[in-house]
């Protein structure tokens, strides 16, 4: 157990490298990485449970869509406008959440590639509410008790914070009693279920708790990208979330921050080309699936006997 | 007008059902659910730009040669990659994520973000009851109906199309007839992508060509397959119809966006009332 | 007193298999009530059916003066009916403790807004443990326990929801001589003990005849007869619709 440490240790010495190494660009990609790891941990919560949810960038654009909406077309406070964002994300789950998870496995996972499409979809041809393809410009600002997010570093320090209360509070959630729920969901669901557990119920709860994290997330982006696409919130993002739990090791909830750590700032090496970035991603993804199954966290974990 | 939207959602319907059928053969036996079905279906209509469009060949001669080479590829990446996930569902989707990203990205490297048009093989129209039916849409739906022809034949009289059958409907009994279950997955991947490369092959001169293509019909395959019952072959035949018709219908009255909510309105109806799909079997 | 289980007209078809059909019994409280029948006659479909795990084509259940038809398993399972499985279900590569706790919480947490009660306690499981004699093998890894222990820890998670009626699937099957007669004194433990009435499929006669006040006979999804062990043992359809299996009616 000690070498987790070691790994919490390396996560905090990488967290301080913007400063070390200064300059706009590098808080830029350190900035990403602190809102992807917790879209990667929303997608971890649902892997708890055994369920492979495709719609988790879905979340995020409603949460960043959401968001900016709230502050531009209602006025309210950007930072009240991101958990409220959430909130709309975590209440999409909610109301699709009953349907979804009805049936599990390989049709969830179908069930919410198509939403995510359609989602998308909505995002492109509604274009008097979300701007279509061409998005939404002139997002104001965040702020926090009066104090404006002026540069990059406000917005890295934020997204550093509210990665580690993700990452605090799904900790949690492993070593509580819902930890071990979801543990025997995962692992038989009939014995689970003829022992009482209503597991229809706790995997909607996972699917709203991971939603609202997307959501939240999307909202921080939203705010410090200033301008959204729907481009940004496809398919491909939760297939990127996918590659992160893959790479790091889906069985902890390390595993996901060393994955996103390990592939947000991998394409910033060839900015380029999207068409290497993502051939790059399917090699690695390949290389994990076949030869290193549960991920860079075993680099710093014991497995667990049997 | 009644006519037209009938005659347009059945030409779509028959695409829709070659996808569907290749995407949920793989499923039926292998438990597979392979995500680069659409990138298949790219590497058809690519060979058709390449071979018809640039090279002059014949348009069927590529559009077959479209067909063997996503086939050929389809097996080898089987071998490869896919054999050593059999019935592992979550590392088989996600592998066929990976593969699909790799093709998609050597598509976008090749022959770049953009969309290349083919000429079309087939001009004109033709009318009849009064509705107007494009020539290279009724050569497209003709061919697709050859095609499902020879698969039906091929399933129900060949003996590895009853081999396969057998397969998917209970892998153990079949394994102890001695059916061998390595040709059967290859043969599987072989037959689906050739089926996903020869349907983005003809659809080729209809549709822009381009690294991205196969994003839509492969949701419309995913569609289908959850409403007809995943590794039902009968399934994927009417719930292909049923979308390509109903969407027929919906984007011509309201508009495309509403037809592709109604078609997913639909999933949910029927992921509700019949978990298993209309025609899938259900679970014992 | 109201009887605890009534099964009236109970069918279920898979597509065109009649699986079981138009079952009906009824058991008192306290009763420990066996089923039997030859292989393919349906036991475990009714069980499932009863358990919540299929849903009845036709025909209903009550249960403690509640119609359960409909319901689904986990609801059933809170409202008082245990089941065992009749392939070993336990959590595998978790130990004996950790399979005890989890079958503890997953009842008294069984959906996310459930309030945690007071009253059950955390070390509930050791006193199960003990009522099923694994007390010493806690720390043992469940997977690699004997098969008849494996079973018996099924009985305990089974327990721990606190169950009015318990279906056990095959308890004895797979078990030596030894082990099948301290099966037995379980399931009689439980109910003179605990208050927990049984419903038992099971192929070893003598135990079958042993413990059950009643028995159900099944063949071929119908029912066959119903009735006292020592009148099953004399009823000349019981013994044709087993014509052809090995049975031992000792």
């Amino acid at each position: 157990m000690r070498k987790t440490y070691l790994a919490y240790l390396i996560v905090a010495a990488l967290a301080t490298l913007p400063w070390v190494v200064g300059g706009r660009y590098v808080f830029h990609v350190a900035t990403m990485i602190t809102i992807m790891i917790p879209l990667a941990l929303s997608l971890n919560l649902m892997l708890k449970v055994g369920q492979l949810s495709l719609a988790q960038a879905a979340f995020m654009g409603i949460g960043a869509y959401g968001a900016v909406l709230l502050t531009m077309r209602l006025d309210f406070p950007p930072m009240l406008s991101v958990f409220a964002g959430g909130l709309l994300a975590a209440a999409t789950a909610a109301i699709c959440g009953p349907v979804f998870l009805r049936i599990k496995g390989v049709y969830f996972a179908l069930l919410t590639f198509a939403f995510g499409q359609i989602v998308n979809l909505v995002f492109q041809e509604w274009t008097s509410l979300f701007g279509g393809n061409s998005g939404i410009y002139g997002i104001p600002k965040l702020s926090v008790f009066g104090m404006r997010f002026s540069t990059t570093q406000h917005y890295y320090l934020f997204g550093l914070v509210f990665c580690a209360v993700c990452y605090v509070a799904l900790r949690l959630l492993e070593r509580s009693e819902i930890g071990r729920i979801f543990q025997a969901l995962k692992e038989d669901e009939t014995l689970s279920r003829s022992l009482g557990s209503n597991a229809l119920a706790w995997r909607v709860a996972a699917f709203v708790g991971s939603a609202l994290i997307a959501g939240i997330a999307g909202g921080i982006y939203g705010f410090y990208i200033g301008f959204l696409s729907p481009d940004a919130f496809t398919f491909w993002l939760s297939v990127d979330l996918i590659v992160m739990n893959v790479v790091g090791g889906a069985t902890s909830v390390l595993g996901p921050v060393l994955g996103a750590i390990f592939i947000v700032p991998l394409p910033e090496f060839l900015r380029e080309a999207r068409a290497f970035q993502l051939l790059i991603y399917g090699v690695v993804l390949i290389i994990f699936l076949v030869l290193i199954k549960d991920g860079l966290v075993t680099l710093f974990e014991r497995r667990k006997p049997g | 007008m009644v006519y037209q939207m009938l005659m347009n959602g059945a030409l779509a319907g028959l695409i829709y059902v070659i996808m569907a059928l290749g995407f949920t053969m793989i499923f039926g036996i292998m438990r597979i659910v392979n995500f680069a079905h659409g990138e298949f279906y790219m590497i058809g209509a690519f060979v058709v730009l390449l071979l018809f469009g640039s090279l002059g060949l014949p348009f069927f001669a590529a559009v077959l040669a479209g067909g063997v080479a996503a086939a050929v590829l389809g097996m080898v990446l089987e071998r490869l990659l896919f054999r050593r996930l059999v019935h592992d569902e979550m590392p088989g989707m996600i592998m066929s994520l990976a593969v699909a990203i790799i093709l998609k990205s050597l598509g976008l490297i090749t022959f770049g973000p953009a969309e290349h048009t083919v000429p079309r093989p087939f001009t004109g129209t033709w009318q009849a009851f009064g509705a107007v039916a494009p020539w290279d849409r009724t050569v497209v739906a003709i061919c697709a109906l050859i095609i499902l022809a020879i698969f039906y034949l091929f399933l129900k009289h060949s003996r590895l199309g009853l081999a396969m059958k057998a397969v998917a409907q209970d892998p153990e009994t079949a394994s102890l007839m001695g059916v061998k279950s390595g040709q059967i997955y290859r043969a599987a991947f072989g037959v689906a992508c050739l089926l996903a490369g020869l349907a983005g092959a003809l659809m080729a001169p209809i549709y822009n060509v381009g690294p991205y293509m196969g994003e839509m019909p492969m949701l419309k395959a995913f569609v289908v397959v959850i409403l007809g019952g995943l590794g039902s072959i009968l399934g994927a035949v009417v719930g292909g119809l049923l979308l390509g018709l109903s969407e027929a219908f919906l984007s011509t009255l309201l508009s495309p966006l509403a037809a592709l909510i109604a078609s997913f309105a639909m999933v949910l109806i029927v992921v509700i009332v019949r978990p298993n799909g209309l025609l899938g079997r259900t679970a014992r | 007193m109201k009887n605890l289980l009534d099964v009236r007209g109970l069918s279920k078809r898979f597509g065109g298999l009649t699986a079981v059909s138009d079952i009906s019994f009824s058991m008192k409280r306290g009763e420990i009530f066996g089923i039997i029948g030859p292989n393919g006659a349906g036991k475990t479909t009714l069980f499932n059916v009863i358990a919540g795990q299929h849903k009845a084509s036709a025909g209903g259940v009550t249960f403690d003066e509640r119609d359960i038809s409909g319901y689904s398993s986990d609801a059933i399972a809170r409202l008082g009916i245990g089941r065992t499985f009749q392939a070993v279900t336990v959590f595998k590569s978790e130990t004996v403790a950790e399979n005890l706790r989890r079958a503890n919480v997953l009842r008294r947490r069984h959906n996310p807004l459930a309030v945690r009660s007071a009253a059950a306690s955390e070390d509930r499981f050791r006193a199960v443990a003990s009522f099923i004699g694994l007390g010493d093998h806690l720390d043992g890894v469940a997977g690699d326990l004997a098969y008849g222990l494996q079973k018996l820890l099924g009985v305990g998670m089974a327990m721990l929801i606190e169950p009015k009626l318990l279906l056990m699937d095959e308890p004895a099957a797979g078990l030596n001589p030894s082990e099948k007669r301290e099966a037995g004194t379980l399931i009689r433990r439980l109910r003179d003990e605990l208050g927990i009435s049984i419903l038992l499929i099971e192929h070893d006669m003598p135990l079958v005849m042993d413990v059950c006040d009643r028995i159900l006979v099944m063949s071929q999804g119908a029912k066959v007869a119903l009735d006292t062990p020592s009148e099953i043992k004399r009823d000349s359809r019981v013994i044709d619709a087993y014509l052809g299996d090995d049975y031992d009616f000792a």
